[in-house]
């Protein structure tokens, strides 16, 4: 009787929680699926329901393709230099060598995160701007004019210089969150370490990877959905161009829905990367095994 | 100190509230009107500010509430406004299919009677910019301001090389060359990341080589299959066209191509709107001058090469609006000689109301372009006005993947074949 008052009392406790989800997230979501079946434009008086069409449309679509192309790509060097590199510098940045200056790289690795991502975008416009960007100007002072490109004009070097700028901006909080999780690690455990001989690279292997395990998947999945829902960075500098170059799929998402003013196939896409970012982070989720250790 | 800094914080908070409470607001007994357009730039923003704000001293039992967003933020709130209850009572309109979608909303005020019970202001609003508000017959818009796109150049290069204005597509090619051979790399400006540019240009490509019953054919989303062969040629002639651009035109925008390539002399042509010219007086030398000519016609091309890209914007009237008379009033003042000589002297856009631009203090240019406005045979609207943006984002992608390299013609007609067909 007790265990059951108490559990009322919890899930009452839930409600304005549960309530403030389905109002926002779920009611919008189940919306969403509904609107992915119809065809109507946002003056559109009424919906006509069109069936599977949307979703036809969808396998059918180049740019879907070219979009998912470079939400991938995004996805792969977000992984490497975000999570990989940082967890590197993270695991150098707790090393005794690096104590003392600790704070001052955590401070320079956490300021891009804390700028506004348009003036970020913005910032970086002129750094590619192919005229007068520092970019070119700093290749061509060292005397490497080979090297200075049409940064953002290009197809070769357009999604490559996007995807430049995330990296640039959210490095640092990833290197922070695991920062975080290193100093959780009990010294002891590299103490015997190095009693036992361990070299810092045996330890950062043996030790520190598998005590952030947690971290490395909440770090995966802020990573990979994000570079599955990222948009303002190739909205702002360059719009999905040249042609389709740096199309990805919220970017293809808002144009179809407010520029071409499509809703029902904008919903379709919507569902598209709803369904990936779902996919993406369950596979983690169950790869890592999170919650298990907690549990057992 | 601790009461002392909670009744700093409450003042803070609360200052905002009182600041604007006394004079934000209509008054008891005011008519109130919801005025949403898009210009928050200034100087139009602070124009539309002081025209208001002179309509209220002079008209004391109406309030106007303005609101304002920049243009593809601001279509895309009117779209999912209008046809809503929250219509605002005047709002600012494209001329062509953007103001059939706002008619197509069925809250769109049909003007024919207030028209005609006035001829005497109806009369001096320009005969062909009423036209791209009317549908089957109905007015449904008041134009405010029209405009052109023509080649402007740089006078000075020209004289210097002996170039004149060129009047076909070979003539043009060939001054082209000759720029590029006395060492200007890149003849014509521009900046490609703007689509709108883009598509500026592939709208009067189009007009020039199609004719204009098919073009209409093609443009109606009900009917169009883009299938004439002339529109590949269109493209053709757009590649050829980019290979004068130089190599940054993919990567900056249109305003900076005009204010550090052609406003420099670097570039001595570039494809401007006539609603620039106040921008560029403001960033040319003063012993810069400058011409313009109409796009040149093609040899082979079936439009009307005396047409000129160009179209006028205007306002509508919700016919959910509580206080009708009280808005057609205010657009009546609105766009009168008297207004319309402000807004070309300082907004910088051409009036389409006769008699705007008599007065002193109008540009000499904005009066040739007002001339080439009236002698040309007809406006042909933007491209983003003339057909469904299912369409015209395909030509837009497609226009500048074939700047870059990475399409041909007839690889970007086909898509634009698809998704012309995905309409009907």
């Amino acid at each position: 009787m007790n265990t059951r008052k108490k559990n009322l009392g919890a899930f009452i406790f839930c409600i304005p929680g549960l309530l403030i989800l389905a109002i926002f997230v779920y009611f919008p979501l189940i919306e969403n699926i509904i609107y992915s079946f119809q065809g109507f434009s946002l003056s559109s008086t009424s919906k006509e329901f069109v069936g599977l069409d949307n979703y036809k449309e969808l396998f059918s679509d180049p740019i879907i393709w070219q979009s998912i192309k470079n939400n991938v790509l995004y996805a792969v060097i977000s992984i490497i230099f975000q999570v990989m590199f940082g967890l590197v510098i993270a695991a150098i940045l707790e090393d005794k060598v690096f104590r003392k200056s600790e704070r001052f790289f955590q401070t320079i690795f956490f300021i891009p995160t804390l700028l506004s991502l348009t003036v970020v975008c913005l910032l970086f416009e002129f750094i590619y701007n192919p005229q007068m960007g520092l970019l070119n100007s700093f290749f061509e002072a060292v005397g490497l004019d080979g090297l200075t490109r049409i940064w953002l004009g290009t197809r070769d070097t357009a999604m490559l210089s996007i995807i430049a700028v995330s990296q640039w901006q959210s490095f640092g909080y990833i290197t922070m969150l695991f920062i975080v999780a290193i100093q959780k690690i009990p010294s002891d455990l590299y103490e015997a370490a190095i009693v036992d001989g361990a070299g810092k690279i045996r330890r950062f292997f043996t030790i520190t990877c598998p005590m952030v395990k947690q971290m490395f998947f909440v770090t995966m999945v802020l990573t990979v959905s994000g570079a599955f829902t990222v948009f303002n960075e190739p909205y702002i500098l360059t719009g999905g161009g040249p042609g389709t170059a740096t199309m990805v799929l919220s970017l293809h998402m808002y144009q179809t829905g407010f520029v071409k003013n499509r809703m029902g196939y904008a919903s379709a896409i919507a569902m598209l990367i709803f369904v990936i970012t779902a996919v993406l982070s369950s596979v983690q989720f169950f790869s890592f095994g999170t919650g298990k250790e907690e549990r057992e | 100190m601790k009461k002392l800094l909670v009744a700093l914080m409450l003042l803070l908070v609360l200052a905002p509230i009182f600041a604007g409470g006394a004079s934000e607001g209509p008054e008891e007994g005011q008519t109130e009107i919801f005025f949403f357009h898009r210009w928050p730039n200034d100087p139009k923003n602070s124009m539309f500010n002081e025209l208001l704000a002179q309509y209220m001293e002079e008209n004391p039992d109406v309030y106007i509430s303005m609101d304002c967003i920049l243009n593809d933020q601001y279509k895309e709130r009117i779209r999912m406004i209008v046809p809503t209850e929250d219509v605002p009572d005047v709002f600012s309109s494209w001329s062509g299919t953007f103001a059939q979608e706002m008619v197509a909303s069925g809250n769109v005020l049909a003007l024919n009677d207030i028209y005609e019970a006035d001829p005497e202001w109806s009369e001096k609003l320009a005969a062909a910019s009423v036209a791209g508000f009317t549908f089957d017959g109905t007015i449904y818009g008041i134009p405010w301001s029209q405009d052109g796109k023509v080649f402007f150049y740089n006078k000075k290069i020209f004289n210097e090389l002996g170039l004149e204005e060129p009047k076909t597509w070979g003539e043009f090619i060939e001054l082209l060359d000759t720029l590029k051979a006395n060492g200007y790399e890149t003849p014509v400006a521009e900046g490609l990341v703007d689509q709108w540019a883009v598509l500026h240009y592939l709208g009067t490509i189009n007009q020039r080589m199609i004719d204009e019953e098919t073009l209409a054919k093609d443009y109606d989303a009900a009917t169009g299959e883009f299938t004439d062969p002339g529109y590949v040629r269109a493209l053709e002639y757009w590649q050829q066209l980019t290979t004068y651009m130089g190599e940054v035109a993919s990567a900056i925008d249109h305003e900076t191509a005009r204010n550090t390539l052609f406003a420099t002399g670097e570039a001595p042509i570039m494809y401007l709107q006539f609603a620039e010219i106040p921008q560029l007086e403001q960033v040319i030398p003063d012993d810069f001058e400058y011409g313009f000519f109409n796009f040149p016609a093609f040899e082979d091309g079936e439009g009307d090469p005396n047409a000129l890209t160009g179209a006028p914007e205007g306002f509508m009237i919700s016919n959910k609006a509580e206080n009708i008379d009280a808005c057609v009033d205010f657009l009546k003042w609105l766009v009168s000689p008297e207004r319309g000589y402000i807004l070309s002297t300082v907004g910088g856009d051409m009036s389409c109301v006769a008699g705007a631009l008599d007065g002193d203090g109008v540009i000499d240019a904005q009066r040739e372009a007002l001339e080439m406005i009236q002698n040309a045979s007809y406006l042909a609207a933007w491209f983003d006005n003339a057909c469904d943006p299912s369409v015209y984002v395909v030509y837009g992608q497609g226009g500048q993947a074939i700047a870059t390299g990475d399409a041909t013609p007839e690889s970007v007609m086909a898509q634009v074949r698809t998704a012309a067909a995905s309409l009907h």
